[in-house]
């Protein structure tokens, strides 16, 4: 009860500082050297992670609601652009601190490294839902069209399962867990689809004859 | 003293800190009298080692887990004394050797060497141990052995890691019979002056610095002399990715990332990156070993 209550009663905007604190943070703590040996890997997994963390709990809520009866709906957009402010300091830490602003090398890692095409290409999904995640937008577009754009986050949330996947060496305890989760998530959502429930009813009716 | 060479590098003096370590190093070695294979002063790097923390908390033991943190955190759990060695492919009548019997008479030395890893980073070390070839000279091989295959301790009990099958167990892996034999290749027991620490493959490791670092295999319990090329761990894993030579190559891409630069641990989250040599710096020394050989085709 106190939990719900402390959801209820948290402002989104006090939730979006909270969320975004890390980033600054990991940051400051990656220039005065306190990420350990390796800080620029570091970094660049930490946001990257952080980042699917929050894709994985924005595309949790509507089934919390729907099986669990736990209403967070209203924290919906934040932590989905909380998700994509990650996803682009991720980025931008491979840009200007790993590849050092090399165009050549993005280039040939577009060209060459899979996990990398899947990363980007996650990213670019991304960028429409993040646009458009705002009350202005929700007015001008129709909320047909607003709900389709807002459908490819489960496009950019196989690719970038795809993209963790494919940048490991082995399977860890993480990966499981990670694509797992995104598994339970896609089953979730392809039950709640119109187009499975009708092959349901289908295939139930056969049943019954 | 001549052991000042040593204090140039580290904020450490030499000490070793267990008197066991010290009785199996057996008198002779006591002093670690400088030989005339330490005055050769080509083979250790002059690039200024990373700090003992650097190189103790940032690992790859998959034994004590996947994360760089893992080993230092759980290493710990490991027995390392007493410690067997097993031989194969030797014609002498004892095959088992404790680690004591081992050093005994060998001249342990240092050696700085970059380690460079095929994930695209890389850190200078400073391991205290003697060339492999010390050793192989003593066994008596069977006469046609080609290649030589190591094999680290298997142990689930004390190395949580292998509970799971991350890999396949127990980790091992080969060198060609005139790579094991060539001076550059170390058998570390030792890191800036002490006992080698658990997580970096104590009590007994391999170190071949011309090649990408998942071939200096940590925690050696046996040592065969084969005809065939061995099984190795990673290039078994995936055959596309690492092969059996993993000779580290600027030219040569891995085929998830590229392997012409590293990135330098220890430099800093601005840290430049360094341009990767090939065979790590070391063609002088190791070029004619693979002569003629096609190095995009042999990875």
């Amino acid at each position: 009860m106190t939990s719900s209550i402390l959801f209820k009663s948290l402002p989104v905007s006090l939730l979006y500082c909270i969320l975004l604190i890390p980033i600054p943070l990991y940051f400051y703590w990656g220039i005065v050297n306190q990420l350990g040996p390796d800080p620029l890997r570091f970094l660049e997994h930490k946001y990257g992670e952080l980042g699917l963390i929050f894709l994985l709990v924005t595309l949790s809520i509507s089934p919390l609601f729907k099986y669990v009866k736990i209403n967070l709906v209203r924290y919906r957009r934040c932590i989905g652009l909380v998700s994509f402010y990650y996803i682009v300091s991720h980025i931008c830490v491979y840009f200007f601190l790993d590849i050092g602003l090399s165009i050549d090398i993005l280039l040939s890692d577009l060209q060459k490294r899979y996990y990398i095409i899947a990363g980007f290409f996650a990213f670019i999904t991304l960028i429409p839902l993040a646009l458009t995640s705002n009350n202005f937008a929700l007015r001008k577009l129709n909320i047909k069209t607003w709900n389709k754009i807002h459908s490819f986050v489960y496009i950019a949330i196989i690719l970038s399962i795809f993209h963790f996947i494919l940048m490991s060496k082995t399977w860890t305890g993480e990966l499981y867990f990670y694509t797992g989760i995104t598994i339970l998530i896609l089953i979730l959502k392809i039950k709640s689809t119109k187009l499975y429930k009708k092959l349901s009813t289908y295939s139930n009716a056969d049943i019954s004859k | 003293m001549k052991i000042l060479k040593y204090s140039d590098v580290t904020p450490y003096n030499f000490y070793l800190n267990r008197r066991k370590f010290v009785e199996a190093l057996g008198l002779a070695s006591l002093a670690f009298v400088p030989t005339p294979t330490l005055a050769k002063k080509s083979y250790s790097t002059n690039a200024k080692p990373n700090t003992i923390e650097e190189i103790t908390n940032y690992n790859n033991f998959y034994e004590f887990g996947t994360s760089k943190t893992d080993p230092a955190k759980y290493a710990q759990s490991l027995t390392t004394d007493p410690w067997e060695i097993t031989f194969e492919g030797v014609s002498q009548n004892k095959k088992k050797f404790d680690l004591a019997e081992i050093l005994k008479g060998k001249a342990i030395r240092e050696r700085i060497y970059r380690l460079r890893c095929v994930e695209g980073w890389s850190m200078v070390i400073p391991w205290m141990g003697f060339p492999l070839r010390d050793l192989i000279n003593e066994l008596e091989l069977d006469n046609n052995a080609k290649f030589v295959a190591f094999e680290t301790v298997y142990r689930p009990t004390e190395m949580r890691g292998q509970k799971r099958a991350t890999l396949d167990w127990p980790y091992r892996e080969g060198l060609t019979i005139e790579e094991a034999l060539h001076p550059l290749t170390f058998i570390a027991t030792g890191l800036y002056g002490k006992e080698l620490p658990n997580q970096n493959g104590a009590p007994f490791r391999l170190v071949v610095p011309w090649k990408y670092g998942f071939k200096s295999i940590k925690s050696i319990t046996k040592i065969s002399f084969t005809k065939e090329q061995p099984y190795t761990t990673w290039s078994s894993e995936n055959p596309r990715e690492y092969g059996f030579y993993s000779n580290v190559n600027p030219n040569v891409d891995h085929p998830r990332w590229s392997q012409a630069t590293e990135r330098v641990i220890g430099e800093g989250l601005f840290g430049e990156r360094r341009k990767t040599e090939l065979f790590n710096g070391y063609i002088e020394e190791v070029g004619d070993l693979y002569k003629g050989m096609d190095l995009k085709k042999y990875y």
